[in-house]
């Protein structure tokens, strides 16, 4: 890591940043307030798709930027899961080089667009932030801005489509087109390998499109980054069912050299209580590809499940919170989040749960479902549930839920949706019994190269790690993306 | 050659020897030893809820990233592993009952009445012949009294009663405080059968190293006794089977439990220690002594010891060693 302190180092003494450092005093700069993210309001947007946060604009993103003092050690950056050179491109945006800003964030990040939108910024970059650390107070706005420089790069229609090296005639396969794939395929590109992304589904963009919903990522921000791709010759095939339309013994007969597994995970879990199979009960990923891939007001969609007056998600994580707020714009009178532990334990973005309450959703905490019951018909009518209390913390610091005995009660429910995390799903490991996976049928990789126990496959995001974040996974991406090339190199 | 076949919570059982929940009958392979040395039934490896709340802390420990950003897998991780274990519990059952000729009774592990009464049902499904349940927890708060205690524990059995078909056998602890009306409850609420008594785990100290350690985990041949008496007293009292267990180390110690009222024998410690052949030691030992007796099945064996008890009923129910005893 000393080539990267080093090089830090190097680009915080570039003239223009000393002399911007000298524009402004540190108590000045830390003086001003951080700026709130302008929102839709609440009741509006809580029944329309459109995106909740509408972004800073060019003069706030600059004076939110003079709020950062240039750290001789940026703390911020240890926190960011791919380490993006967080002051350089805020000072490109403080002194309004924005396109400048983007290029910097794209050093490091494939989909800043995405990630200044979903990333946990509270709990990484943001929470490392010397404002944080130091001053207990807000910390510089990190996420906005990038979303601020990757949103402004996209709208100039100045976007760079990075130069990609002479084709080397190997073809690569991608399964999965998630943030993981996207990633790993525009490395692989711009190296001069020959890249298809097979996807199973008939829309490109993984839980980015079919999970994320439009009011917190436009799918049109996806389908940028999906453009820039292709202009670089990355080849798309949809409808694509690795395991199934081909295995990967058909695609290394058809001279694939490289297998990149990135196929997420995508099976939901239940809880496996009383009543779960009754009619009304559906996993989130059901309920939100329902609604993102198919289209709110299409056909199919006017079933009373998926238009329920009174929903109820179980579960606390993203998930979930795009979930019950979807609910909502379907019409739900009442949307309610169920969750066994506390609101300070949810692993939702702090960001999405505010929302969620702002625009009317109920949240029963420290309440946990144990049966479910059904009407005559088999349809979901009510939810047993359980109080819980907070016992002592855990090994992970976190307190762990425990029922509180004879404090069952029932609440009224028409849909049920079960968000209690995914597991990967088994169709690539079953195919290929020499693949090496865990208990949870992740696949097991070396972690620096990404490779699995078969030489010619590489594996990242959530079918490595079961279910993570966007940059995570986009990380992951781009760490195979390097460990194949050089396996490649190797083998020549 | 005596008939040895008898009826234990309305399952015909060839013998009365069952192998007890232990780790014997953990597996497939256990299994079908026991199996192919005349096991009647198998009690299974009990499902414990605390195991599962261990390996999920486990989890969290080991698995969460620095950022917590995997949180959303791992937050409900314990219902997955909770289905996971489920689902071997299941498959076994299921092996087993294609494979071999014995009853399989599973057994739980509750503590609390929202949790575990779901996976009855699931066990049931699989082919389950009965369940067993093991409700006992060590009473050590300060808060909670026998009363209450008493009423969890019915309450827990209330519950998986409403879930379940297949009949249901407690087994007790034997420092339970009110063993007969105990006894008498759980048959007011549908149970089928007791096994008398559970043994547990022993923490002893290790001088030596300076440690707490596991104490002896085997029983001991002369355990027998206080089973003894309690089947002895609850046998012509309460309309349940009785399971005899602890310390059935010999086929003479299963034939006085069977004489005092016993409808089976759970065996666990002495399989352990002799192996698995020794089921086949102690039905010949059974038949041998019936032959001798001249009696030719259970029923015959029953009634010798109906006949014999009502002579001193009140022998079993002395605990004080009185002046008699005193004397000696
Ligand atoms: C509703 C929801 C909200 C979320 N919110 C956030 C958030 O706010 N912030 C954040 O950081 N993270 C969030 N996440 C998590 C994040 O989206 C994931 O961690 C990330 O998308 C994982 O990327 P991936 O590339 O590994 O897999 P995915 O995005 O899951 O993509 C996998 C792709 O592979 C395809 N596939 C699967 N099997 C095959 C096959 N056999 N052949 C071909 N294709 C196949 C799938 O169809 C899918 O398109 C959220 C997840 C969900 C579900
Ligand atoms: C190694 C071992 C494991 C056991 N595991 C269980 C268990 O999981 N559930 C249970 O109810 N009893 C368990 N027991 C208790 C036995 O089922 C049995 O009640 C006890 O050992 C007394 O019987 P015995 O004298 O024949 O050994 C276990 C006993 C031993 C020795
Ligand atoms: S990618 Fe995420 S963690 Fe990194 S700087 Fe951007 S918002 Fe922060």
């Amino acid at each position: 890591m000393d080539n990267r302190a080093d090089y830090l180092k190097a680009e915080r003494s570039a003239e223009w940043r000393e002399a911007l450092r000298k524009t402004m005093k540190n108590k000045e700069r830390t003086a001003q307030l951080r700026v709130h993210m302008p929102e839709a309001p609440a009741q509006e947007r809580a029944r329309s798709y459109v995106e909740v946060n509408s972004g800073l604009t060019a003069p706030i993103a600059m004076k939110e930027a003079s709020r950062c003092i240039d750290c001789p050690d940026p703390t911020c950056i240890s926190g960011c899961p791919v380490n993006i050179n967080i002051p350089k491109f805020v000072k490109n945006i403080e002194r309004g080089e924005f396109l400048e800003a983007a290029r910097t964030l794209k050093e490091t990040n494939a989909l800043p667009a995405v990630c200044g939108r979903v990333c946990p910024q509270e709990k990484q970059c943001e929470a490392n932030c010397f404002y944080t650390i130091k001053l207990n107070a807000e910390p510089v706005a990190i996420g906005y801005l990038e979303r601020f420089a990757a949103d402004y790069e996209q709208n100039s229609g100045a976007i760079s489509i990075p130069e990609v090296a002479p084709a080397n005639g190997m073809k690569i396969a991608v399964v999965g087109s998630g943030p993981a794939g996207l990633a790993f395929a525009g490395d692989m590109a711009k190296l001069g390998y020959e890249v298809h992304i097979l996807e199973a589904l008939h829309e490109i963009g993984g839980v980015l499109k079919y999970g994320i919903p439009e009011f917190r990522l436009p799918n049109k921000m996806v389908d940028v980054e999906i453009e820039s791709l292709r202009k670089m010759g990355v080849q798309f095939e949809t409808n694509f069912i690795v395991g199934k339309t081909a295995t990967i013994d058909d695609l290394r007969e058809e001279g694939f050299k490289g297998f990149f597994v990135s196929s997420g995970a995508g099976l939901p879990r239940f809880m496996n209580i009383p009543g779960e199979n009754l009619v009304g009960i559906l996993s989130s990923n059901e309920y939100l590809t329902r609604v993102n891939l198919m289209g709110a007001s299409r056909q199919g969609m006017d079933t009373p499940v998926m238009r329920g007056k009174r929903v109820a998600v179980i579960g606390g994580g993203n998930t979930a919170m795009d979930s019950v707020r979807t609910a909502l714009r379907l019409g739900a009178e009442k949307a309610t989040i169920i969750y066994r532990r506390s609101l300070e334990e949810m692993p939702a973005r702090v960001e999405e749960v505010k929302h969620a309450q702002e625009e009317g959703v109920e949240f029963l905490t420290l309440n946990n479902p144990i049966e479910y019951l059904g009407d005559d018909k088999g349809k979901v009518k009510q939810i047993r549930l359980q109080k819980m209390e907070l016992g002592e913390p855990d090994a992970s610091g976190r307190r762990s839920p425990q029922p509180v005995e004879g404090s069952e009660y029932l609440i009224d429910a028409d849909t049920v949706v079960v968000s209690v995390g995914v597991s990967p799903n088994p169709l690539i490991p079953q195919s290929l019994p020499d693949l090496k996976v865990s208990r949870w049928g992740t696949i097991e990789v070396d972690p620096e190269t990404l490779q699995s126990s078969i030489p010619d496959i590489f594996a990242g995001g959530d079918i490595v790690r079961g279910g993570a974040t966007v940059i995570l996974a986009m990380g992951d991406g781009r760490k195979a993306a390097a460990g194949m090339h050089q396996h490649l190199q190797n083998a020549r | 050659m005596a008939n040895l076949s008898t009826t234990y919570l309305g399952l015909e059982l060839k013998n009365p020897f069952i192998v007890g929940s232990s780790g014997l009958t953990a597996t497939y392979e256990g299994i079908a030893r026991l199996a192919k040395n005349g096991a009647a039934a198998v009690v299974l490896k009990s499902i414990f809820e605390e195991e599962i709340q261990m390996e999920f802390r486990e989890a969290l420990k080991n698995q969460l990233g620095p950022q917590d950003n995997n949180l959303d897998f791992l937050d409900y991780l314990d219902y997955q592993i909770k289905a996971d274990v489920l689902s071997k519990t299941t498959e076994l059952i299921r092996r087993v009952k294609a494979d071999f000729d014995l009853k399989v009774i599973a057994s739980i592990h509750c503590r609390s009445v929202g949790e575990w009464f779901a996976y009855a049902a699931k066990l049931q499904e699989a082919g389950a012949d009965a369940l067993e349940l093991n409700i006992y927890r060590l009473p050590s708060s300060l808060e909670v009294s026998a009363a209450e205690i008493a009423e969890g524990n019915e309450r827990i059995v209330e519950k998986v009663m409403k879930h379940v078909r297949i009949p249901v056998s407690v087994k007790m602890s034997a420092y339970t405080t009110d063993v007969a009306y105990t006894a008498q409850r759980y048959a007011q609420l549908g149970v089928k059968g007791l096994v008398l008594f559970n043994r547990f785990y022993q923490p002893d100290i290790d001088l030596e190293n300076n440690r707490v350690v596991g104490g002896q985990v085997y029983s001991n041949p002369n355990d027998y006794t206080w089973p003894l008496r309690w089947v002895s007293i609850l046998s012509p009292k309460v309309a349940l089977d009785l399971a005899a267990s602890n310390g059935v180390h010999t086929a003479d110690t299963a034939l006085k439990m069977l004489v005092a009222g016993a409808a089976a024998i759970q065996v666990v410690s002495s399989v352990y220690k002799n192996g698995p052949d020794y089921l086949l030691d102690l039905q010949h030992g059974l038949d041998r002594w019936m032959d001798k007796k001249g009696l030719q099945d259970m029923a015959a064996l029953r009634a010798y010891g109906r006949a014999m008890m009502p002579e001193n009923p009140e022998l079993f129910e002395r605990v004080q060693f009185m002046k008699y005893f005193g004397e000696v």
